[in-house]
């Protein structure tokens, strides 16, 4: 599915001015790492020359919390929180990337029931990672009204996550081997009432959107990356699929049931912003289509959200309290759970990309290494690239249209 | 995916480089030696169709010699599959792989960071995610995980900021 | 009203008259203070996402006075910082905290502001008062908005209870000095940990078992 575009021509490309008395003299320039358009703690040192960039060098790091040493030292159970601050606009994702490896590496699965929950849950988080995308990008760019919009919608998700979950944010919902609890019955009508309204408020601020000249002007043309040049630097997701290669892992390595879904995947032409742009809005449109099917899903799949393998899978918790023998297997699995001696590498289909988890382990209750593949990571690397011989102001949509979070670049 | 790797583009691909098949949970690994890691890789490049390297990260076998174990997860979008190559390294330095995918250089940076292991040819070996001036490789495993003073670079800062001298960090 | 002239405490001690005109200024100051908070967002991590959805429709910091949010530290008065600090952010942190004029507050929000919160790494600030003074805490990970906007208010009230004119003329303590546990600012927490032997410079009690005095309450006037 290719998407549409609106307008047949490109903005005037920018070009050197050879009268620019500013001309030759070059300037660097620090920008961040507190700097409202750099969503977070990014710090890029930019060389111009007038107004246009020679040199681009991102500095990471502000937000290197150590969290795959965090692993090693806590052990697998207590590592699921961490992966909720990885990428914080959609937790629950991150949550399942982790559970899906340490499952291939202990050798079971999650029960049909969990697996739709999962699905649920991710897409829900994709659109409230998309959501913020488009809030963040477009306040960058000038137009406030679409944060309100976005943030909005997103409150609506948050509510549901909070009635579902138990907390707005971070909610730390799957475990190994299935979800921690049966989804609720008044959660699912919440979740309808939210699919009634959506792809309304999606569709105006597509409108306010889309065939915007401003809009239009700023994104499109900006920051084209080609698909070879994306390959070589290793991007996945949207921005990938933005230059148009077909590659979306729910498709090609599928997970947790996603070949059962009926769902497109949206590719770009010009691997521009404002491609990336599009794929972003019709993918927000796809996760409404994937949560309708999981809804009827979960309607006609019965049964156990967590699988009974004391080995590897913590006890309910209202069995906790009531059994002995749950009670101590609780303490086994938190303090010493053994997975089985072998390394494993999965990665799933986040918002951002291919977020991946590869775990090695010695045999031993302590992890070996927990390595967190960042699709961010390898966005920021190709910052360099594609903001060569742009004009500074274009830098704003270059890193809002890249998408990352730096919770999840540094880790 | 280790019935993959008896296929024929895997046994033209690597044909005349020695190299050992290790099965492991996601599918298969190919264990190589080091002088002979960048040649496979070229190959698996060139001949085998994996377009995109996922990561380079290591694991620390310490206190066991040899210590760092190298691990290269490669990704082949037309045939829609995976492979990674691991590589013991016998010192603490490799030979790079950012020559053959660009976008392995921060991940070799990174390596380079958490491990210290020295990567030959790298463009722009710089630490990625830990402040210039920091002394150790926290991924190391005798390194403890609340640090070794933690806060030496910002007191060695502070202290000067309050003599009066000041830089924007 | 009679004269405005501001009057140090100690003639105020027995000229009741000025007194009155000094404590209706104080409080004119203040109720401007309070009631146009101008905040300097340094979202770090996934706290700042809170703090945009507190700033957003539904939770509209502006009923409080406090949503001219600038990003530029010497526009504004209360520093909220939401999320996680690093040692390599520290700088950083410190110096727009240097930037902003005073008076200024801080909050910190979220327990890794806090206190390090889950991050007993070799990266992470074990809180931001080892670093700066801090007014209000407010625990969570991340806090819902409206816990932030509950410390918005409990500052609100601490503002109410300062001495604006004291502070001019020097009868009152300078800010820093009074807000938070600034006293810890000049030492940093190094060498105490949380986890280990518990000796964590913002637990008291091992504050006291290493022989440092207990710190400072806030004084509460009547």
């Amino acid at each position: 599915m290719t998407t549409t575009r609106v307008f047949e021509y490109a903005p005037t490309a920018p070009t050197l001015d050879a009268d620019d008395p500013l001309h030759g003299e070059l300037l660097t320039l620090n920008m961040g790492p507190q700097h409202p358009a750099t969503h977070g703690v990014l710090r890029l040192l930019i060389t111009l020359d007038g107004e246009r960039i020679v040199k681009c060098d991102p500095v990471v790091g502000y937000l290197h919390r150590g969290k795959e040493k965090s692993c090693e030292t806590l052990g697998w159970h207590k590592f699921f929180p961490h992966t909720d601050r990885l990428d914080y606009v959609q937790p629950l994702t991150n949550n399942v990337g982790y559970a899906l490896a340490v499952e291939q590496l202990a050798g079971i699965e999650a029960p049909p029931r969990a697996q739709v929950i999962r699905v649920l849950l991710m897409e829900l988080s994709r659109i409230m990672a998309h959501l913020i995308y488009i809030g963040t990008q477009s306040i960058d760019l000038g137009a406030v009204t679409i944060f309100f919009y976005s943030f909005k919608e997103r409150e609506r998700l948050y509510d549901i996550l909070d009635a579902y979950t138990g907390h707005r944010m971070n909610n730390t919902y799957v475990r190994i081997g299935g979800v921690y609890a049966d989804v609720e019955s008044g959660v699912e009508s919440l979740i309808e009432k939210f699919l009634e309204d959506f792809p309304v408020a999606l569709d105006e601020i597509d409108r306010l959107l889309t065939r915007n000249r401003i809009w239009y002007d700023r994104n499109r043309g900006i920051g084209v990356i080609s698909r070879e040049q994306a390959l070589a630097s290793s991007l996945t997701g949207p921005v990938l699929r933005g230059s148009g290669v077909d590659w979306d892992l729910r498709r090609a390595q599928p997970y947790c049931g996603y070949e059962n879904y009926e769902f497109e995947v949206p590719v770009g032409a010009d691997g521009d912003c404002y491609d990336r742009y599009l794929v972003r809005m019709q993918e927000m449109r796809e996760s409404c289509r994937i949560v309708r099917q999981a809804l009827e899903r979960l309607k006609t799949t019965p049964g156990e959200v967590l699988i009974e393998d004391r080995r590897f899978v913590l006890p309910p918790k209202d069995l906790v309290h009531s059994s002995m023998e749950e009670l101590i297997f609780q303490f086994k699995l938190v303090t010493d759970m053994r997975l089985p001696r072998a390394q494993c590498y999965r990665g799933i289909e986040s918002s951002k990309g291919e977020l991946g988890f590869f775990l090695a382990s010695d045999g031993s209750s302590k992890p070996l290494r927990c390595h967190i593949r960042a699709p961010g990571l390898m966005n920021i690397q190709a910052l360099p690239l594609l903001a060569h011989g742009r004009l500074f102001s274009d830098m704003v949509s270059l890193i809002g249209s890249l998408d990352f979070v730096m919770g999840e670049v540094d880790r | 995916m280790s019935e993959q790797l008896t296929a024929p583009r895997f046994a033209a691909a690597l044909e005349g480089l020695a190299h050992r098949v290790v099965a492991h949970p996601d599918g298969a690994a190919i264990e190589v030696e080091q002088a002979a890691l960048h040649d496979v890789l070229r190959a698996l490049r060139d001949r085998a169709g994996f377009a995109m390297c996922t990561f380079v990260t290591a694991i620390d076998h310490y206190p066991r010699e040899p210590r760092f174990q190298l691990h290269h997860q490669l990704l082949s979008l037309e045939h829609r599959d995976r492979v990674r190559v691991q590589c013991t390294l016998s010192g603490a330095s490799a030979p790079t792989c950012s020559d053959l995918w660009p976008g392995a250089n921060w991940m070799e940076r990174e390596c380079f960071d958490m491990f210290g292991i020295h990567f030959t040819g790298h463009p722009d070996l710089r630490r990625l995610l830990m402040p210039e001036g920091y002394e150790h490789h926290p991924l190391r495993k005798e390194f403890p995980h609340h640090g070794i003073e933690p806060d030496k670079l910002y007191r060695d800062w502070d202290r000067k900021r309050r003599e009066g001298w000041t830089e924007t960090p | 009203m009679g004269s405005l002239k501001p009057v140090g405490p100690d003639q105020a001690s027995d000229q009741s008259a000025f007194g009155f005109v000094a404590t209706r200024t104080d409080w004119l100051i203040n109720w401007g203070r309070k009631n146009s908070l101008w905040p300097m967002p340094l979202g770090l991590s996934c706290c700042g996402i809170e703090l945009m959805a507190m700033l957003g429709p539904k939770f509209d910091l502006a009923r409080f006075g406090a949503e001219a949010a600038r990003f530029t530290p010497r526009q504004c008065d209360l520093l909220v910082i939401a999320g996680t600090l690093t040692w390599k952010m520290a700088q950083a942190a410190r110096t727009i905290y240097d930037q902003m004029p005073d008076p200024k507050w801080v909050i910190a929000m979220g327990v890794c502001s806090s206190s390090g919160g889950m991050y007993d790494s070799y990266a992470v600030v074990q809180g931001v008062d080892s670093i700066l003074p801090v007014d209000v805490y407010v625990p969570g990970c991340p806090p819902r908005p409206d816990a932030v906007i509950d410390a918005i208010l409990k500052l609100q009230k601490k503002i109410e209870r300062e001495d604006p004119l004291g502070r001019l003329l020097g009868s009152a303590p300078p800010i820093g000095s009074e807000s938070g546990s600034g006293k810890l600012q000049f030492q940093p927490n190094f060498g105490h940990h949380k986890s280990g032997l518990d000796k964590h410079a913002h637990d008291p009690k091992a504050r006291q078992a290493i022989g440092d005095p207990a710190p400072r309450r806030t004084e509460v006037k009547p």
